[in-house]
């Protein structure tokens, strides 16, 4: 009787143990992105990187809950493997952990920080650190380490306090230098043989503005 | 004059060799867009392979833009060989016919003579490329449709259709340029050498150094920024991000007084030999 | 004089190709230069027509024509991927002239060339195109012609045609016409006057008939029974055939061709052998 009731209390324990290791500011916020159904937007694409010189581009954006988000355009456009996923549904997609890492100051603001550590080998990165703002119960910024695609880290603006999405991200990235073979080359290439040699990997940096068209809730 | 130049014309398009020069390069754009079609997509996908990592790709980069910049590319080396053998010729075989020679016994100047045939060289080459520009953009647009180019020169470049296709337009023209110099030289060597195998020779090895000399650094400011070498690939400034214009403007400029002075030369050495 | 040249002389490197060569030609006169080959003919030639400049001496032309002499240096050169017609145009509008339909064909017929064939040059006998050739130099009517060895490349047929043409046009054109060759007989056929050109040098000049009668030594009389002949017999002869070649003088030929008419030799033709030895002797 005493070992049952011994195993039992284990049991609870680790469960609420478990509850315990997601946050509940975290929790909150999921919550909240966990009400979008489906939106729609029209996004205006900037590629910041030394090596890449593209104009502006616009594409419209796709998505419904729990499928990949679609991206529409009738130009070229490079699109981003993380950022444009703005319902975060990436991040909570697989059974996590998180782990307080205290705060962080942006802007003169102050933001809850978190780690956020997925369970399940299948999910696509290894850890990811999210900014909270308490206040607003969104989250501003968060760096994600994936396992394939390198790191990314995220800064999303809103135009107002009760916005749940934001109207722009900037997202930053590591990117190695393109390498041409020569015969590919204009014939104009000087080939700095400086850069070329260097095995310094380049920052990229892309602006996405959201224009919605639709957001869609779930009641 | 004008009858001299008239009289030119009409030899030119007369003669077989012009329409074998015409197919040339017809058969030249066919064979790259066949080569582009079969391994274009490879190319390109070699090229954005480090891009990959980041970025899904939307829309089709391998379109009728990019088929145009690579014809485009020719200018580096097959039209101005051909633009060599054509217009040399032009003057050769009126040596080794000795139509020269009855020409002159008419009641014609010297230097109108030579000079209608720089003149016509001028048109033809022109117009050559004119032809290589419309064919290419009617094939490459017809079978390719368009798009954004993409264009490594200093780093990647992106353009967009409309964009793209105006900076081809002006690079054919500003292309064009560049191969009244080499028909203007190849003129100039049928001058001097008059026999057509060995004008052909000096031609080609011509050709061969300056595309050579071209990527050469000479250290030297004079050399390195107006050197006709460095000033035969003014087009390719279209395609950089932002067009350089007056950089392009003065280039242009100054290789056409090489133009001017070589066709001078040409003139002098012509009117001063003995024709018989 | 339509055309007179004084003491021209041109060397290429080494060798003297032309040495003081002072010739004239009226209008209307056809002046035959002979010389072998390499004796300076056609570098004589091409300082008349004005492609190459003597080293020394002066040419000078009466006219006051656009273009006052035209010509044919060795072979004409044509436009073998061009027809007559064309050839003609293209001829024509480089030295201003408005070349009609009309044009072409009364250049054409001028020279005895067929109007209505449309190949290229290239498919024409060699006598089609020396009648081009001169059809071209005829553009612009020049008053004075230079043939450079017309007769070359002529079979027997075509030279004789030429022979009229040339004759037609310095008889009916009164153009002043001169040829050079090194067949004697044909130019002894249709030439007032004869230059013998040597080395670079004319070590003969004068009319035709003295020229040739100079250099001659020998007589072709042909008759059917010229061997019956007893005449004959106290001259040096050599009978062959129905011709026997008679060494004898110019002025004697007169009294000898009496004296076998009184024998009642059917004479059918003599003509002069003329001996090229004497002929080039300075």
């Amino acid at each position: 009787m005493m070992t049952r009731l011994f195993i039992l209390i284990c049991y609870f324990g680790i469960c609420h143990l478990n509850a315990q290791n997601i946050d509940k500011d975290l929790l909150e916020v999921q919550h909240r992105l966990d009400t979008i159904q489906s939106f729609s937007a029209l996004v205006e694409l900037n590629v910041d990187i030394s090596f890449i010189n593209i104009p502006v581009k616009h594409a419209k954006i796709e998505y419904t809950k729990n499928e990949e988000t679609k991206v529409f355009s009738e130009d070229f456009v490079l699109i981003p493997k993380k950022g444009l996923d703005v319902s975060l549904y990436q991040l909570f997609k697989n059974p996590f952990i998180t782990v307080d890492r205290g705060t962080a100051l942006r802007h003169n603001k102050t933001y809850k920080a978190l780690n956020i550590i997925p369970t399940n080998r299948k999910a696509d990165f290894s850890i990811a650190t999210v900014l909270i703002d308490t206040f607003t119960n969104r989250i501003v910024e968060y760096e994600i380490n994936t396992k394939k695609d390198g790191s990314y880290l995220v800064s999303m603006q809103y135009t107002n306090d009760i916005s749940l999405l934001p109207i722009s991200i900037e997202v930053k990235f590591e990117i190695e230098r393109v390498r041409i073979p020569l015969k590919y080359m204009g014939r104009d290439a000087d080939i700095d043989k400086d850069s070329y040699k260097s095995e310094e990997v380049k920052t990229g940096t892309i602006h996405i503005g959201f224009n919605y068209t639709e957001i869609l809730y779930f009641h | 004059m004008k009858n001299l130049i008239f009289a030119e014309v009409y030899k030119l398009f007369k003669q077989g060799k012009t329409y074998y020069a015409l197919g040339a390069i017809f058969l030249i754009e066919i064979i790259i867009l066949f080569s582009a079609y079969s391994q274009g997509q490879d190319a390109l996908d070699m090229i954005l392979d480090n891009l990959k990592q980041s970025f899904y790709f939307e829309g089709n980069l391998l379109n009728g833009n990019l088929l145009s910049y690579l014809i485009l590319n020719t200018l580096w080396f097959h039209l101005p060989l051909i633009l060599i053998v054509i217009i040399s010729g032009t003057l050769t075989s009126e040596y080794k016919d000795r139509t020269l020679l009855s020409v002159m016994l008419q009641p014609v100047a010297k230097w109108k003579f030579i000079l209608s045939k720089y003149i016509v060289a001028i048109l033809f080459t022109f117009l050559i490329v004119l032809f290589l520009a419309v064919t290419t953009f009617i094939l490459a647009y017809s079978i390719f449709g368009d798009g954004d180019l993409i264009v490594y020169l200093n780093g990647l470049s992106f353009f967009e259709s409309s964009d793209a296709f105006n900076r081809i337009l002006w690079a054919f023209g500003f292309g064009a340029i560049s191969m009244i110099f080499f028909s203007v030289v190849s003129l100039t060597l049928a001058v001097i050498l008059e026999e057509p195998t060995k004008t052909w020779i000096a031609g080609a090895f011509f050709l061969i150094i300056s595309n050579l000399l071209a990527k050469v650094n000479f250290k030297n400011y004079l050399l390195d920024n107006w050197l006709y070498v460095k000033l035969n690939d003014t087009w390719q400034y279209l395609f950089h991000f932002n067009i350089p214009w007056n950089k392009i403007y003065l280039n242009t400029t100054v290789l056409s007084l090489y133009t001017i002075v070589t066709v001078f030369i040409g003139v002098i050495i012509f009117t001063k030999k003995d024709v018989g | 004089m339509i055309i007179t040249s004084y003491n021209l002389s041109k060397s290429y490197k080494s060798v003297k190709a032309l040495k003081n060569v002072s010739i004239s030609c009226k209008k209307g006169e056809i002046l035959g230069v002979i010389g072998a080959n390499g004796s300076g003919k056609s570098t004589l030639f091409k300082i008349l027509l004005g492609v190459l400049k003597p080293d020394t001496g002066l040419v000078t032309i009466s006219s006051k024509k656009t273009k006052p002499i035209g010509g044919i240096i060795e072979k004409p050169a044509l436009y073998e991927y061009l027809n007559a017609h064309e050839n003609l145009k293209v001829f024509g509008r480089i030295q201003g002239l408005k070349i009609t339909d009309k044009f072409v064909i009364n250049s054409l017929k001028k020279v005895g060339l067929p109007i209505d064939r449309k190949d290229p040059v290239k498919n024409f006998s060699m006598g089609m195109k020396q009648r081009l050739g001169i059809a071209i130099a005829l553009l612009n009517n020049p008053e004075c012609l230079v043939l450079d060895e017309p007769f070359s490349g002529l079979d027997p047929m075509g030279i004789s045609s030429l022979n009229t043409l040339i004759t037609t046009l310095a008889e009916e054109q009164k153009l002043g016409i001169l040829i050079s060759s090194h067949i004697l007989g044909e130019l002894n056929k249709i030439c007032h006057r004869l230059t013998v050109l040597k080395n670079g040098e004319i070590i003969k000049s004068g009319t035709t008939k003295d020229i040739i009668n100079e250099s001659t030594i020998a007589y072709n009389i042909s008759a059917a029974n010229i061997s019956t002949s007893e005449v004959l017999k106290s001259y040096d002869v050599t009978i062959k055939n129905h011709q026997a070649t008679v060494i004898v003088a110019f002025e004697d030929i007169s009294e000898l061709l009496q004296k076998l008419h009184n024998e009642n030799i059917a004479i059918t033709s003599c003509t002069p052998e003329v001996n090229m030895n004497k002929l080039f002797e300075n």
